[in-house]
């Protein structure tokens, strides 16, 4: 084959691999027996090569990003490659370590072989129902060290050579609450390795090897290549921004979140030096975290149109002294890291509002808002956990209102479970699913998006509800004179109608049959000064119902029109 | 004379096929913007038909897409159980784009205002919690009348185990309010999940006056020119209903030009008896490419207009054979991006300016101007003889693009050839190799203006097991229409658990849907002995999410035995599209699926009688003829209209004709069947 050929031969070679990614992905969450990974699509799946360098990411949320990679180069670091075999499948939830989140996700790894030497690693992270741990659905809002979080698995075989590890499975089998969705997850994540695994060396044999590493070598440039040429439109300078979480979960805080964004002709830099330390409750974040948090904003901002690969990370530099909230270290517990990851992700965003218009929105509902509702079936005596993330209200924009009743930023695919699928599964009856019009969402030229009122009745008891809301307290941020938009809270009333708990975070909050519980989202922040809203946009707001009539009066000093 | 006709509405053209005697005729004539049934009834002339001879007559139409791609529906309006006036909206509140933090929602077709809800609630087994309070309606009628509303969808919870409260609604609307349309979620679709319905039921209701409209036109004027009885409609589950079928249920009409091509690929299968095929259909801005096993087209329900790797689009849960669409296509753009490197589409350069060869301003190269440059097409034939090629703006395309690579540019008209076949070797093997089919087992059927070009190519890299160039591919969707039967499909979420004790039940749920298929049939004329039942579960591991599709042969058995064999059919079949089993994991029935067809009597067709195996007949000339990475060779050009049943030849070769032109590589050898079509075996594989 000529050079000529050759250049068009790595084209094809690169989007084949590019394909890999999405293939792996279908390949899981057709044969996942987990709602979270079906449903909500938490996972992330891919390819790196040999040394742990991305090639191929599938996601469903961005938040796997920087899990992958970091997976295999834990790996790398702990086994000599004479300790690794064709049908060898490594296990790895440690959260301190590259590919960790929270025990709840669970990293597979497979290497590759092609005629006896590595040349790649198939990889998956999904978050598993249960992994055992003080709390069902495994995390926990107010767990204080890492050993009531679950199993751990250090980076360990499953399969040697192709034979299941059965001292291991017994041992899951023991230590979990739903060991038939464990184990059948477990099962799925190593079949979708497979189908990665069989996909490459295709590649391999068809093209041969030399030319198709070279191909992934291209690849990876490739994806520097684009950054760099999206660098050149990109604002040059530093800017900073801060925001708190609330609160831990046992207490404390609130705590703060520093950031200083830098841009320079090849540089992305994110410092979050002068973060508060690490928190005695369960919402901090390790490094590996922070990395797959400073990769999402960066693809959002650097739009490279390319694929997600190391070569588009390479201008990324991430900055945070050790032992922080956002780089926690053992024991600290971390079962709810996400909500120190999306903190981390928005600060950065609010840092470069003002300069990325039209890139950037204003504050949004600001937290995952998940619960975990645990009980037992009305009909029957068998119990169910219902895990579930909420939609809420995104900010606006330089030209548009925030979205309305969409999950957090940076959960992506996460799709919300039917009502009618709800119904059938859960012990619980769905009395509303609308859009919270009594909040304001956040006033502004531009206004934030509307949040979400869920109301779920209790059909029998004994029955409990964990809770994992942020942003509480302090409300979405507007930018430019646009408004704060309002808080996530959780209502119990009993069945006479009469309130029996308002909060945000909580641990197994007893339940009784016919007890109401509200979930309550909040809305975004607004763009812009309220007075400079276009009248025919706002007079639509109030014939729809988004904003009543008297907080068109009192936010946008608007009188009753007349008709 | 007894004719049977077809007709199929193009963007621009208004295909017609008919039978006349055993041999088949096609005119072309242009479509007629924005009466289209005036270019069926000129096609109908071009033809010289006289529609009172007609005993049959089919027709395709984009009518129902084109409403809902151009907004051109009426205004509309939901009725939701209380509490949930916004799913709508709120839809399932996903972000495809997955880092776009300026992601937009898709705008619902019915904003927030017209969205009113009803005091009424059935629970998930069907029971009844709360009776409706009809009253309720008054003041929302009164509303959505000053509003100037057309049509209202129902969409109530759980309507689909129980449309009760749906039916009391609608009756009670329609008899206050007669001129409006009113529509249910049940009476398109008995599956849960309550978004993907109301989506389906408020794109029925938008589209519903104009479909309906245009049908009624259609009939009225066919009538007028003498056809004695009602056309019938393509729909998008590869079969045809009956007119009032189709206006009841327009939206089960959204997808019919695309399937169309499929079914010509199933109905010439059957002509050639080729069960198993990979259809393939390369137009000007896409490639379309769907499985065809054992003579089945696979059908889907969750099918999405509008959806990108960018936004989320609208779920329409009507029945629809699965189709894997790319941006790729003939007009498809050859460019650089930022880093350097080569992409081809998804832009196109469409019709307008379309290729540089056209010479209508195009500059940038595109898949046609590789095949062009390459000597695949003659320029001598180019777009039926037409158009003369600007082959020097072709040439210099290809140059600006080769210098920033530093290669010639004939190397990059051969890599644009190369990307683009390899996308659409992706494409086939999401059909084939994803779903757990060998592509060995399968014919390829290429078709559309480009798919005889790069299919030898295709067919190599896939290792089909032989390729097949179809006659007719021009009017191949009308084609195929005239070799169906009617169809309907009837798919009702209903759970149950895979276990003896359950059969009595499931022979149930199928005895009721046979008799609700037997009396709609009855409805349109059709007694039950012109019927034919075929019997699908949708089923799952218990826990898991995802079905598998299953065929239902065996419910006559012992219950022990009927089980057992539904049981192995799962296991294998989830072994197929997944790689793997759970022996020891209960099943559950998540839907059944009951496929009724109403059989037509069809025309044979009179295939040609086998002539000599010399084809120097149809040779035209020879030609240098670039195959990109199998070198240059002199190929044999053979004129297409020409070649006659049994004549065999080898390539190198070159097959002209006026619509498409067939690229036969080295090695591979050519038979030509009885009715035109060309069956081409690649080397080693005869």
């Amino acid at each position: 084959m000529n050079q000529a050929m050759d250049i068009f031969t790595i084209e094809v070679i690169k989007n084949a691999l590019v394909a890999i990614g999405e293939e792996m992905f279908l390949a899981l969450k057709r044969s996942s027996k987990s709602p979270i990974i079906y449903e909500s699509l938490d996972y992330g799946i891919g390819i790196t090569d040999a040394q742990g360098r991305l090639i191929a990411q599938g996601n469903g949320i961005p938040g796997f990003i920087g899990t992958l990679d970091g997976g295999v180069q834990t790996l790398l670091a702990k086994f000599s490659t004479d300790e690794i075999y064709p049908g060898d499948v490594f296990i790895l939830n440690d959260p301190y370590a590259g590919g960790g989140t929270h025990l709840s996700d669970v990293c597979m790894i497979r290497p590759v072989f092609y005629k006896q030497q590595l040349l790649a690693w198939t990889a998956n992270k999904a978050h598993w129902t249960e992994i055992g741990g003080k709390d069902p659905g495994s995390y926990s809002a107010d767990a204080n060290e890492v050993y009531q979080e679950g199993l751990q698995f250090p980076g360990i075989k499953v399969f040697d050579r192709g034979v299941a590890n059965q001292a291991l499975l017994d041992l899951i089998e023991a230590n979990v609450r739903l060991p038939d969705m464990t184990l059948g997850d477990l099962h799925a994540c190593a079949a979708s390795l497979q189908v990665g695994e069989q996909r490459f060396l295709s590649v391999v044999e068809k093209y041969g090897q030399d030319i198709t590493l070279q191909a992934i070598d291209s690849l990876l440039d490739h994806g520097d290549r684009m950054v760099c040429e999206r660098f050149k439109a990109l604002p040059k300078g530093s800017w900073c921004a801060e925001d708190v979480i609330d609160e831990d979960g046992v207490g404390n805080g609130p705590f703060k979140v520093k950031v200083k964004v830098t841009i320079s002709d090849n540089e992305f830099i994110l410092d979050y030096s002068g973060t508060d330390a690490q928190a005695p409750g369960p919402i901090n974040c390790s490094m590996g975290v922070l990395i797959s948090a400073a990769r999402e904003v960066f693809m959002g901002v650097v739009q490279p149109d390319a694929p997600a690969t190391e070569g588009c990370f390479r201008r990324l530099k991430v900055i945070c002294p050790e032992g922080t909230l956002l780089t926690a270290k053992r024991p600290a517990p971390v079962s709810s890291y996400f909500e120190a990851m999306v903190c981390a992700a928005d600060v950065a965003r609010r840092a470069l509002a003002s300069v990325l218009p039209g890139v950037v929105t204003a504050g949004q509902f600001g937290s995952v808002c998940t619960i975990n509702l645990s009980g037992r079936l009305p009909s029957s005596d068998e119990s169910y956990l219902l895990v579930e993330p909420l939609v809420g209200g995104w900010g606006a924009g330089v030209d548009k209102h925030g979205e309305s009743g969409q999950f957090c930023v940076g959960n992506g695919e996460t799709s919300n479970i039917p009502v009618e699928i709800l119904e059938a599964r859960y012990g619980i009856r769905v009395e509303r699913y609308s859009f919270d019009t009594d909040s304001a969402a956040g006033a502004g030229e531009y206004r934030g998006g509307l949040g979400v009122v869920h109301e779920y009745r209790v059909l029998a008891a004994p029955a409990d509800i964990s809770s994992f809301f942020g942003r509480a307290e302090t409300a979405p941020w507007g930018i430019d004179g646009g408004r704060d938009g309002s808080c996530n809270r959780i209502e119990v009333y009993d069945s006479s109608g009469k309130l029996k708990g308002c909060f945000a975070r909580t641990s197994r909050f007893e339940l009784s049959e016919g007890d109401l519980i509200r979930l309550i989202t909040g809305t975004g922040g607004g763009w812009g000064d309220p007075k400079n809203r276009c009248r025919d946009s706002l007079l639509g707001d109030i014939k729809n119902g988004y904003i009543s009539q008297e907080h068109a009066e009192q936010a946008y000093n608007h009188t009753i029109a007349e008709r | 004379m007894k004719l049977r006709v077809a007709t199929d509405v193009g963007g621009t053209f208004t295909d017609l096929v008919y039978i006349n005697e055993g041999e088949i005729q096609a005119v072309k004539s242009d479509t007629v913007y924005p009466n289209f049934d005036q270019g069926v009834i000129n096609a109908a002339a071009k033809a010289k038909l006289k529609l009172a001879d007609v005993s049959f007559f089919a027709h395709g139409t984009t009518v129902v897409i084109n409403a809902l791609t151009e907004r051109k529906g009426v205004k509309t309006a939901l009725i939701t159980t209380s509490g949930f006036r916004d799913v709508l909206e709120i839809a399932r509140g996903n972000t495809p784009d997955i880092f776009n933090n300026y992601y937009r929602k898709p705008e619902p077709f019915v904003p927030r205002y017209l969205r009113r809800e009803l005091s009424e609630r059935v629970d998930y087994q069907g029971q009844v919690l709360q009776p409706p309070r009809l009253e309720q309606l008054d003041d929302i009628i009164e509303d959505f009348q000053q509003e100037g509303v057309e049509a209202i969808a129902l969409c109530f919870l759980h309507a689909y185990l129980n449309p009760q409260h749906e039916q009391l609604a609608a009756n009670y609307l329609r008899d206050k309010w007669p001129t409006v349309k009113v529509i249910c979620s049940h009476e398109i679709c008995s599956e849960w999940r309550e978004y993907e319905r109301s989506s389906t039921t408020v794109l029925s209701a938008y589209v519903l006056p104009p479909a309906q409209n245009y049908l009624d036109t259609l009939k009225t004027q066919l009538s007028a020119k003498g056809l004695a009885s009602d056309p019938f409609i393509m729909q998008s589950n590869g079969g045809i209903a009956t007119l009032q079928a189709a206006k009841n249920n327009p939206i089960s009409l959204v997808e019919s030009g695309p399937v169309g091509g499929m079914l010509g690929a199933v109905a010439y299968g059957q002509l050639i008896n080729e069960a198993n095929i990979m259809a393939l259909d390369i137009g000007g801005t896409t490639a379309k490419c769907s499985l065809v096993h054992n003579g089945q087209t696979r059908i889907t329900t969750e099918y999405i207009i509008e959806k990108t790797a960018s936004t989320a689009g609208y779920p329409i849960k009507t029945p629809v054979i699965d189709i894997v669409e790319i941006g790729n296509g003939g007009g498809s753009i050859a460019h650089l991006d930022a880093a350097g490197s080569l992409r081809v589409g998804p832009e196109s350069a469409g019709s307008t300016p379309g290729p540089v060869a056209y010479g209508r301003g195009g500059k940038q190269a595109t898949t046609t101007d590789a095949n062009l440059f390459t000597g695949k097409i003659n320029p001598e034939n180019f777009a039926g003889g037409e158009i003369k090629p600007d082959m020097q703006g072709v040439e210099a395309a290809f140059q600006a693009l080769a210098e920033p690579l530093g290669v010639k540019a004939i190397d990059v008209a051969h890599g644009v050839i190369r990307i683009a076949n390899a996308n659409m070797v992706n494409a086939l093997k999401l059909i084939s190799v994803n779903r757990g089919y060998d592509p060995r087992d399968f014919a390829l059927m290429a078709f559309g203006g480009g798919g005889a070009m790069h299919a030898c190519a295709l067919a190599r890299e896939l290792n089909a097991r032989k390729l097949i160039i179809p006659p007719m591919a021009g009017v191949f969707s009308a084609f195929g229409m005239l070799m169906i039967d009617l169809r309907r499909d009837y798919i009702r979420t209903q759970r149950l658990d895979l276990k003896i004790d359950a059969l009595d039940d499931i022979q149930q749920a199928f005895a009721q849907q046979i008799k609700k298929a037997e009396s709609d049939y009855q409805s349109d004329g059709f007694s039950t002995d012109k019927l034919l039942h075929e019997l699908f579960i949708d089923a799952r591991y218990q826990g898991q999410e995802h079905t598998v599709k299953v065929k239902v042969d065996s419910l006559n058995l012992e219950p022990k035995e009927s089980i057992a064999s539904i049981s192995a059919q799962f296991h294998k079949a989830h072994e197929q599209e997944y790689s793997f089993q759970l022996p020891d994991s209960d099943i559950e029935i998540v839907n059944f699926h009951l496929v009724s067809y109403a059989i037509l009597d069809k025309a044979n067709l009179k295939g040609q009688n086998k002539v000599a195996a010399d084809a120097s007949a149809a040779l035209i000339e020879d030609r240098a003829v670039d195959y990109d990475d199998l070198g240059i060779h002199q190929a044999s050009v053979y004129q297409r209209e020409k070649l006659c049943h049994g004549m065999n030849f080898e390539g190198p070769a070159i097959i002209e004709e006026s619509t498409t032109t067939t690229v036969v590589e080295p090695g591979a050898r050519v038979e030509v069947d009885g009715f035109g079509g060309l069956h081409i075996y690649l080397e080693d594989r005869a």
